[in-house]
Parts: C-alpha cells; structure tokens; sequence
C-alpha cells in the first residue's frame, strides 16, 4: 500500500487554516495571529544573522524600531501617503540602516558582535527617547491607521481586523519566501559558507565582509518591514519598539523555536506570543516560565521546538556551531 | 555653569562613587571573560540580587552590617551553582550556547526579583553610623558615600593584593592569559574557575548591598548596570582589570558630569564611545595588543 503523503497533506491544511483564520476565531485570536506573524518575520530576519551567518546580534530592535518609526513618521507628516508605500520606505529604512550600522559592526564577531550591535541599538534608542519633538520620546507616537487602496479593489479598511489579517499575512509571507529564496542563492549559500569557516570561504573567492555585510542588510530590510507593519498594527510607535527588551524578544524566539530549521523562527514566534496570551491570563510572571523553557532548550535540546516536527534534524546539540560564535 | 569649586569637587566624588562601584561589578565579570571567553550576562543580576536580598536582609536581621556579610556569600554560592550545575554543561555547545545560557539567567533573574520584590523601587536605610551629612571645610557631603568609596577601595586593595601576591592569584591571572597551558601545568583549571565565578558574583552582590541604601533598586537595575558593565569592559579591553578599573572611573565621571553639562546626549555619547572602541580598537583603550 502507498505511504499517504502525510507532509503535503499538512502543509494544505495549515495553509487553509492560515486562510480561513479570521472565520474560525473570534476577533481577539485574530490579533494574536498578527502578532504572531509580525514577530514571525522579526524572528526570521534575526535568525538570517544568527543561524545562517553565525553572528549574534543583541541589538536587532535597531532596524525593528527603525522600520516603526519610519513608518509612524510619514503617517503624521505625509497622511496621504499610500499604505504599501509607506511600508516600502520602513523597509528601505530598515534596510539602509542596517548598511550603515553593518558596515561597522561585520567587522567583529563573537561576542564582539553581540556588544556592538547592541551599542548601535542603544544609540539609537537614545535618538529615539530624547528627540522628544520629533519622536515624541518614551510617550510615544499615536498614529491613526490609514486605509489601504488597491487598484480594482478599491478603498479597504484596515479597522476590519479580518483585512488587517489578510494584508499582514500576504506581506509577511513575502517576506519569509524572500528570505527563503534568498538563502537558495548562490550569495546565500556564500552566507553559510563563511559561516561554517569565514577563512576558507575567503580562500575560495568569497569577500567575506561583503557577504556578511549583504546578510546583516538583509536581516535589517526584513526587520524593518516587520517594524512597519507593527506601527501600523499597534498604531502607536513608543521606545518599546527599539529598546533592549524589543532585541531579546527574537533571541528567545529562535532559541526557542529552533535556529538549525528555517521555519524554526516561526514556530518559535508562534509558540511565544500565543504562550504570552495564555500565561499571562493566568500570571503575570509567565516570563520567568518562559526563561526556563529557554535554559531547559539551551542545556538539553539545542534544536528547538521544530526538531519535533522535523525528526532528521533531532533533538542534538548543535556542534557545527561551536566555531561561529567565538568570545575572541 | 554655576558650579563652585566645591561643586566641581562633589560632582568628581559622585563619579568617583559609581565608578567604584561600577568596577567591582565589572571586575568579575572581565575575569570571567578572560578565563573562559564568556560574556556572562547574568553577571549584573548578581549585583540587583546583592541590592534586594540585603534589602530583605536587613529588614528581617535588623543590621545592615550583618546583610553585608551574609548577602554576597548567598549569591556568590548561587554564582557557583549556575557555573557548576549549568554553564559547565554547556561546554560542549560552544561560545554561543553558554552567552544564551546566561542571557537565560538574567532574564529569569530580572522576572524573579519582579515576582518577589514588586516593581516599586525599593531602598534600604544607610545605617545609623553613616547617616548624615559630613562637613568639611565648605563642603558638606553624605558620609554614605564617603563610605562607598573607602570600602570600596579597601575591596579593591585586598583584589590587588589576592591577585599578586598569592599562589591563588597567580593562577588566576596566568588562566585569563591562557587556561589550557595553566590547566596542563597542573592547575585545577575547572575549580579554579567555578571559584572566580563565585567570586565575581559575591563582589557583584556586595556592590549591589553598598549601593542599596544611595540609590534605590527596581528590578531594572541589573539591565541598566549590565549596560555600563558592558560599556566598561569593551573600553578597559576584554579580560583586563586594570583596563576595567580605569573605565569604571571613566564612566562614572562621565555620567556624573555628563548629566550635568548633556544630559540629553550623555546616553547617546556612552554608547557612541563604546561603538568607536569596538572598532578602532577592539582591544580596548587600555587592553593589550593581541
């Protein structure tokens, strides 16, 4: 007898529940879906960095915020600016912020890296927190969520939480397939290879700077999007966007969720915002929860969440990455 | 400005205070950097727990003097117990795994002290000996913070002291300098360590119970801390104390004049400085050329 083709079968069903979402829940779930696909994509652009180029960054909240507040500011000072292309500038924000900011900080590794990125996130935190009159500071933005126009559609409201969902999940997925294919490039498998041994990918040909530069821009072009569809989501932009605890949310996501697998990041997204929802209902101290879940997966089961859903991978420690993430 | 002189000379001390203080959180945390090559992010939850528990402490002992004495001993205990239980089992998983498992560390920490203390900042009453204010000549000045200083100095002698002097120390520095060769020459390099990341943790606490009754303690305050700490140890360069111990004092100085003459940019200038370390010389100002 054939082997029923378990996998596809799973993949059609989620997908339709991914589209038939909106129908099956209640408003409130649904918009525990949007967080879940923002940070999704946050966690995947993070994770381009951490589990594909083998830095770790503490300060990815820069180009979040960025892309946040990108986006709040041409919604206050531009109102009649086109939705989609307001998120293009997030993300083009995002983007030529992280050119700048990784130009410096691909130089160092380690934990170099880390305290680097974390620096230039701190910065511009601080830009952010006393440039009281263009940012607002720590009181925030509030911006109104403006109305998304599409040709032949016409005008569709974005206060339709239903729609709101619907555009979230089609940018968002974008998003993950254009990492995805990005990493089936040539430059992407140039991004492993100077991962798995930067020296040798340099004897082969590779600039190593730039290919870590190319990374670094596109983790902050995916965060920035991210960002820009947060604001517009939340319809306020505060410090919280771009301060340090916006930065650790992606390292207990793909920790979480698994590093090695590329759809790890989203099961980790998944996994922590719904875990949010529903242990914060019950205590407020659902982080301290979550922080063991997170030592208990470091100590014991390096692959993460989605090892139980993709068996070749396993539970195992992940030893190739001894090299990446050096302290010297 | 309308500072005086005596002004001026006050700022300095108040910079000179968290500087100090500043320096005995870092030097733990550089050591165990040179030694193992981890940035133990958990390290400054040492010096909030340090503050929280002599809070408690000296509530339920009644003497500040006491809390002083027993509080950096349990957190030093509890610093062993992560290195020994946990972060030794993440050897095997590299550099990467044992930064996370101590990023763990300080975010359950910092939930922790929320859970148990409140998030209402909280403060300890200096003891009565050092209640007040000193004057001398036209200056007037808290004798706490006075006390800060000495103590903190007198610390700093005894680090000196243990780290040159002895066979101990000796060791210690040969390890931050190169721990398989100490480990070879028959040096107990594991116990050696779990010893320093003990003490570093202790030293974190007893800065954390001498600055509990000058500035008041919210559960942010090991995040805030770990931010400077950080700052301190990329400009003194990675594993060296005498580097750290000058940037201490640096940044001590900086943010106590800082928040006088730019308050607005005395953040943005901190982080500014650490990123031009980073890359101009990411051996730090003060640390050797590799």
């Amino acid at each position: 007898m054939k082997r029923l083709p378990v996998r596809p079968i799973a993949w059609v069903l989620f997908a339709a529940f991914l589209v038939l979402l909106p129908y099956l829940f209640r408003e409130i779930r649904v918009h525990i879906a949007i967080e879940v696909l923002i940070y999704a994509l946050f966690a995947v652009s993070f994770n381009l960095l951490f589990g594909y180029t083998g830095l770790l960054p503490f300060g990815h909240a820069g180009f979040f915020g960025v892309g946040a507040y990108g986006a709040a500011l041409i919604i206050s000072h531009f109102p009649g600016m086109p939705l989609l292309a307001t998120l293009l500038i997030s993300t083009v924000a995002g983007f030529v912020a992280a050119i700048v900011i990784g130009a410096v900080c691909v130089r160092l590794s380690g934990a170099y890296f880390a305290l680097i990125s974390l620096s230039f996130q701190m910065f511009l935190f601080a830009i952010a927190y006393e440039w009281r009159s263009v940012t607002n500071g720590d009181d925030g933005m509030s911006i109104a969520r403006p109305d998304l126009y599409l040709p032949f559609l016409g005008k569709i409201s974005l206060q339709n939480f239903s729609n709101l969902y619907y555009l979230t999940i089609i940018l968002v997925a974008l998003g993950i397939l254009g990492c995805y294919l990005f990493l089936k490039t040539p430059l992407g498998n140039a991004i492993i290879c100077v991962r798995e041994k930067d020296v040798r990918a340099s004897f082969l040909g590779y600039n190593v700077f730039r290919v870590k530069l190319t990374a670094f821009a596109a983790a902050g072009l995916m965060a920035g999007l991210a960002g820009g569809l947060y604001a517009i989501y939340q319809e306020v932009v505060a410090t919280t966007c771009i301060d340090n605890n916006m930065s650790m949310i992606p390292v207990l996501m793909v920790v979480i969720g698994g590093s090695s697998y590329f759809l790890g990041p989203v099961l980790g997204a998944a996994f922590y915002v719904v875990f949010q929802d529903w242990f914060s209902s019950m205590t407020g101290y659902w982080m301290i929860v979550m922080g063991g879940i997170f030592i208990v997966i470091i100590l014991y089961a390096q692959g993460g969440l989605v090892s139980l859903f993709a068996p070749e991978k396993g539970w195992r420690w992940r030893k190739e990455h001894e090299s990446d993430i050096e302290g010297a | 400005m309308g500072l005086g002189f005596e002004g001026y000379v006050v700022q300095v001390v108040h910079g000179l205070v968290y500087g100090m203080l500043l320096f005995l959180v870092a030097s733990g945390l550089t050591l165990v950097f040179g030694m193992m090559g981890v940035l133990n992010m958990a390290h400054a939850s040492f010096y909030m727990l340090g503050a929280y528990v002599a809070y408690t402490l000296s509530a339920f002992l009644g003497s500040f003097w006491l809390s002083l004495l027993i509080c950096p001993l349990l957190v030093g205990l509890l610093g062993v117990v992560i290195e020994r239980f946990f972060l030794r089992k993440a050897y095997g998983g590299g550099h990467s795994s044992q930064l996370l498992l101590t990023f763990g560390f300080f975010f359950i920490f910092g939930e922790l002290v929320r859970l148990i203390w409140g998030g209402a900042p909280l403060s300890v009453p200096a003891p009565a000996i050092l209640a007040g204010d000193i004057q001398i000549g036209r200056l007037t000045y808290p004798v706490y913070r006075l006390f800060i200083l000495l103590f903190s100095m007198l610390v700093l002698a005894g680090m000196v002291l243990l780290l040159t002097k002895t066979r101990i120390g000796i060791i210690i520095r040969a390890a931050v300098t190169d721990a398989d060769m100490v480990g070879v020459l028959g040096a107990n390099v594991p116990v050696v360590l779990m010893s320093v990341f003990g003490a570093g943790a202790a030293l974190a606490a007893l800065a954390g119970v001498i600055a509990a009754p000058f500035s008041s303690m919210y559960p942010n305050m090991g995040a805030d801390a770990l931010l400077d700490c950080f700052v301190v140890i990329v400009l003194g360069g990675f594993g060296s104390l005498y580097g750290a111990f000058i940037a201490s004092l640096m940044i001590g100085e900086l943010q106590s004049f800082g928040i006088l003459w730019i308050p607005r940019l005395a953040l943005v200038f901190q982080f500014l400085l650490m990123a031009v370390v980073l890359i101009v010389r990411p051996t730090g100002l003060f640390g050797e050329k590799e």
